[in-house]
């Protein structure tokens, strides 16, 4: 592990110390959040997510080995509930997410008014993708996750992933050809 | 990884969500509530633990209270057997035992 305290916050929370968990709350949380907003695409969702995902993650953390870091595996957490949530979602009401609110974005005011429009784009062109390619993408292009960290997260295998980017990037190209016109393959 | 998809992961990378600082205080407070609170596995074991310990302790001292009666029991038949009187008859005489 890169973090020493990360791996002697986790040895304190084991032996019973919770306020040794604050640090990792604090280290992860936009992180969580972020992931989760970025399947669920709700605020308030994101918000009781990553909560329920650190308390998950508290209970069960025993089972986690001590000399690893902790991001991927509370990612994981809150992946895996986000999807749930989705599932359900789609259970009950037999439609497509279409409540989507607009990120608040940290830099969104540091962004040049070109740049804004560009990550409009990009925004609308990812949202416009069927959902689990949808969500691989976002995790891929803007929660910047590799394949094989998206693989364990979600569930999928890393084929599976693999696919779903290459699909995505077809359709990417396709609708914002008229900004990235000029890449390679 | 393709130069396109290169340059978009770039320009999507503001898209991340920041939580504002009140989401934030708000999640960090709400975990910290919930992992002080002890779990209903917790609350149970609380419970059960030292009604269990009151059992077990019955349980013992109903064990050596029968173990005790037992031998109290034994002793008294013994005592009983050998204060009484028996008598045998045998070619025509009367024989008696015991006091």
């Amino acid at each position: 592990m890169d973090d020493p305290l990360e791996a002697r916050a986790v040895s304190l929370v084991k032996s019973g110390d919770t306020a040794a968990y604050d640090y990792l709350v604090s280290k992860y949380l936009k992180r969580v959040v972020s992931v989760a907003w970025g399947i669920v695409r709700n605020a308030h969702d994101a918000e009781d997510l990553a909560q329920e995902a650190f308390v998950k993650a508290f209970r069960n953390i025993e089972r986690f080995r001590s000399d690893e870091p902790c991001g991927p595996w509370i990612f994981r957490i809150v992946s895996n509930l986000s999807l749930d949530v989705i599932k359900h979602i789609k259970r009950v009401h037999h439609e497509e997410l279409t409540d989507v609110q607009p990120a608040a974005r940290r830099d969104v005011a540091d962004l040049g008014a070109q740049s804004n429009e560009i990550a409009s784009r990009v925004d609308a062109a990812i949202e416009s993708l069927p959902e689990m390619q949808r969500i691989v993408a976002r995790l891929h292009l803007v929660e910047q996750f590799e394949h094989a960290e998206i693989a364990a997260m979600t569930g999928l295998s890393d084929g599976t992933v693999r696919s779903h980017l290459s699909h995505a990037r077809r359709k990417l190209k396709e609708q914002l050809a008229d900004l990235y016109g000029d890449s390679h393959e | 990884m393709s130069d396109f998809f290169e340059r978009l992961r770039t320009d999507a990378a503001p898209l991340r969500f920041e939580p504002d600082g009140a989401m934030m205080s708000r999640i960090a407070a709400r975990v910290r509530e919930r992992i002080s609170q002890p779990t209903v596995a917790q609350l149970i074991a609380a419970w059960f633990r030292p009604l269990a310990a009151s059992l077990a302790a019955v349980a013992i001292l109903a064990s050596v209270g029968l173990v005790f009666a037992s031998d109290n029991s034994s002793s008294d038949d013994q005592q009983q057997f050998a204060s009484s009187n028996y008598e045998i008859s045998m070619a025509g005489s009367d024989l008696s035992v015991g006091n």
